[in-house]
């Protein structure tokens, strides 16, 4: 039964039971959106309260990482304890429940609320992906249509209290952050995923551009695939040296148990700092570049959870801190409506 | 050069002007008149192209009944007003509304062109 406090009942229309005329039951309808639509507005409003810190992860350029970055920042946020939930707003290419061993799940829906399902570390994971048939199923959306589903996502889904809310974006700037910051109260801020190679750092230019224009602080800028560490052994004391990219040659000298380690940049180095600088916002953290993330993305667990203690978490752990040092030093200042 | 915004910190509406209150404490009152003649959307902008649709506009203004609007903020760059009666589909940048504060034209001259702002 709708929940809707419009009736069918006509006034003055003593005509005894017959069909409603087709003109009243399309103005029927259209109450009802409205009145679904106000419902979500205000939902929306009060999600402010219940969530305490909102972030977006946006790049200009399509596969640096973005899903991949999101999930860790989530799962690193969750291993401190926090509680969590991702948004992922990626409609036409939702990848995020995959990657958090969701595949396949669906969603629940109890008086017309979304409850969203859980992932690793108990985070809360809402996405296009719970609504698909099977994933081969392409979403060709409209604009408009993309922009009412994302406000479903925002004010029909009962997160409960959230310490943070990490919302994953597709490439660019377009409708998706638009939306997102038009409907959803106090965002922090963004982060900027970048890659270290020219177009990704072109086009992450135009997501902190973006940000300036929309009034929502940018966080910082975080490097993906910043740099691939080759580890070995050889004889204790002896030269190792290794043909990398562009005619370089890196050296290392193994220590006293034959231990060395190298670390290859595959694209460029010091690329998202260097836009960070340029730009006057944080630099967050550079990434390593992980084959371990591939595997786990498709395996659906998260390198965050199956190695806790390695390399790619203790640099998502760095990244997590540099986000916290600048929620915390940021100004609360809020406009006051009388 | 762009013109530093000082930050909104207060929007008093009264009954037939609002009060904005900025960072560093001046104060300016924006008539509701003034606010909707000026307002951005679609139906409206391409109507302050011409002198005579802008007067137009302006008496359509002017006939509506005198009412507080409801005030929201759009994400962290702008405000909607919803009225009782008429357009409540305008997105106010806040550069726009502290163009209005300053009596200055918010449209700096520029004619709408549907798709181009």
């Amino acid at each position: 039964m709708s929940d809707s406090p419009v009736s069918m009942h006509n006034p003055g229309n003593d005509t005894p039971a017959e069909a409603p005329a087709a003109p009243d039951a399309a103005a029927q309808k259209q109450m009802e959106q409205a009145y679904a639509q106000m419902k979500r507005k205000m939902a929306m409003a009060e999600i402010g309260k219940k969530i305490k810190h909102k972030i977006m992860v946006l790049s200009g350029k399509g596969g640096v990482g973005k899903s991949t970055v999101s999930t860790g920042l989530a799962l690193a946020l969750a291993q401190q304890g926090h509680k969590v939930g991702i948004l992922d707003i990626d409609i036409t290419g939702p990848n995020v429940p995959k990657m958090m061993g969701l595949d396949g799940r669906k969603l629940h829906v109890e008086a017309g609320r979304i409850h969203p399902a859980q992932g690793h570390l108990g985070v809360k994971v809402i996405s296009m992906a719970f609504l698909l048939e099977d994933e081969d199923t392409p979403v060709v959306w409209r604009g408009p249509i993309k922009l009412g589903a994302i406000q479903q996502f925002i004010g029909d889904v009962e997160w409960g209290n959230l310490d943070y809310l990490i919302i994953d974006f597709p490439p660019g700037t377009s409708d998706e952050p638009l939306t997102v910051a038009q409907s959803l109260p106090d965002i922090d801020g963004m982060v900027i995923v970048t890659t270290p190679q020219d177009v990704a750092l072109l086009d992450s230019r135009k997501s902190i551009s973006f940000a300036s224009s929309l009034k929502v602080p940018v966080l910082g800028v975080v490097e993906n695939m910043s740099g691939y560490t080759i580890q070995g052994k050889g004889t204790p004391g002896s030269d190792i040296e290794i043909a990398a990219p562009a005619g370089r040659t890196l050296r290392a000298t193994c220590d006293d148990e034959g231990r060395f380690s190298v670390t290859l940049d595959i694209f460029k180095e010091g690329g998202g700092r260097s836009t960070a600088e340029e730009f006057g916002v944080p630099f967050l953290g550079a990434l390593p570049f992980d084959p371990g993330f591939v595997r786990g993305g498709d395996d659906g667990v998260h390198r965050i959870v199956s190695e806790p203690e390695g390399a790619s978490a203790t640099a998502f752990s760095h990244v997590v801190a540099s986000i916290q040092s600048q929620l915390d030093g940021a100004s609360s200042s809020s406009l006051e409506i009388i | 050069m762009a013109e530093d915004v000082l930050e909104l910190r207060r929007l008093e509406r009264r009954e037939t002007d609002m009060e904005l209150t900025y960072e560093d404490g001046t104060v300016f009152t924006v008539s509701y008149d003034d606010l909707r003649h000026a307002c951005p959307c679609a139906k409206c902008a391409p109507l302050r192209n011409e002198d005579d649709t802008s007067m137009q506009l302006r008496r359509t203004v002017e006939a509506h009944p005198k009412q507080k609007p409801l005030v929201r903020t759009v994400g962290n760059y702008a405000l909607s007003f919803e009225w009782e009666s008429g357009c409540s589909s305008g997105i106010y940048r806040f550069e726009r509304i502290w163009d209005l504060a300053h009596r200055r034209d918010p449209d700096r001259g520029r004619p709408y062109v549907h798709g181009a702002w």
